[in-house]
């Protein structure tokens, strides 16, 4: 675009349409009504809310929370994976001290059941008023058995 | 269709969308598209009818739909301007053309060529059309038109800035 181009631009920009024959022109506009689609309005407005409706349904459908409220219903692995399953109280050790049966157990644990059967076999015949716990009793009925008496 | 959508319309598409559902919101943004350059090219033309020659081309177009059989709205616009323009000048003979701002000595420049020349070239200034269109408009050949036009602004630049300056000449000085 030339100078002269721009010059006759800058000039010609003043001279704007004025607002009587804008409003005259909008005038004659308005007379011809807007076409109104009331079909369309109508079926917008049936879709929106069974689309709406279908959003609540999906939100609320118990199936959400199936997983959430039935974990026994779980695979099995899934619940040995879990951490809570394994979980022990802390605090388990230092009791350990003031349990009377923690040499007992020690040697059970470390696979001698001499002691434990000596006790077991005290205890059935009742000359014992000790009576053991009920995991030592346990591991004395599964181990004592083949063990030779004294 | 969304209310603002056809803001992105082109000319022609907005066109379409108006006569097809009238919308007075896609009339308005048609018609700020071209009012002030149709005022202004009205104007410098004829400036006593602009008016009302805007007004029966506003109408025209509000009634039924221009067959634009393929040309661009803005073409047909300047087109139909252009034959409302003539006729209006054929139908009232006596209303000279007014002076729209007699303080820019450009537009004023202008309001001095000739008929043809000066809608030549506002045609193509005003209302950036090509040659070519213009021609067409006034019926006349490319080559022509474009002699028209290159007269035009040399006459305004001489209107402007005065004659064009002549090499020096050295008159013979007789003894």
């Amino acid at each position: 675009m030339s100078v002269w181009e721009h010059r006759y631009r800058d000039a010609a920009a003043e001279i704007t349409s004025p607002g009587a024959l804008d409003e005259k022109i909008l005038l004659r506009a308005r007379q011809f009504k807007p076409v109104r689609r009331e079909s369309n309005r109508v079926l917008s407005g049936v879709a929106s809310s069974c689309a709406a409706l279908a959003v609540i349904v999906l939100l609320i459908h118990p199936a959400q929370y199936l997983g959430a409220l039935t974990p026994s219903q779980r695979p099995a692995d899934s619940a040995q994976a879990s951490p809570l399953m394994n979980w022990q109280q802390p605090g388990r050790e230092p009791l350990a001290a003031a349990d009377p049966w923690f040499a007992l157990r020690s040697e059970v644990k470390a696979g001698n059941y001499r002691s434990l059967c000596q006790h077991w076999r005290r205890q059935q015949r009742g000359s014992t008023s000790e009576k053991l716990p009920r995991d030592l009793e346990n591991e004395a009925r599964d181990h004592c058995r083949i063990l030779p008496t004294h | 269709m969304f209310r603002k959508d056809f803001q992105h319309l082109d000319d022609e598409a907005l066109l379409e969308y108006y006569h097809a559902t009238r919308n007075l919101a896609a009339f308005r943004q048609l018609y700020a598209r071209y009012k002030d350059t149709l005022y202004r090219y009205c104007t410098q033309m004829n400036f006593a009818g602009a008016g009302a020659v805007l007004e029966e081309l506003w109408r025209n177009l509000l009634e039924r739909p221009p067959e634009l059989c393929g040309r661009l709205l803005r073409t047909w616009l300047f087109i139909r301007a252009d034959r409302l323009l003539r006729n209006y000048a054929g139908s009232d003979p006596e209303i000279q053309p007014g002076d729209p701002t007699p303080d820019n000595p450009l537009l004023n420049g202008l309001q001095q060529l000739p008929r043809i020349e000066r809608n030549i070239l506002l045609l193509h200034l005003e209302c950036q059309m090509p040659l070519a269109t213009v021609a067409d408009i006034e019926r006349l050949s490319l080559k022509r038109c474009r002699e028209h036009y290159q007269r035009g602004r040399e006459r305004l630049d001489e209107i402007l800035h005065g004659p064009k300056r002549q090499p020096w000449r050295i008159e013979e000085v007789c003894v």
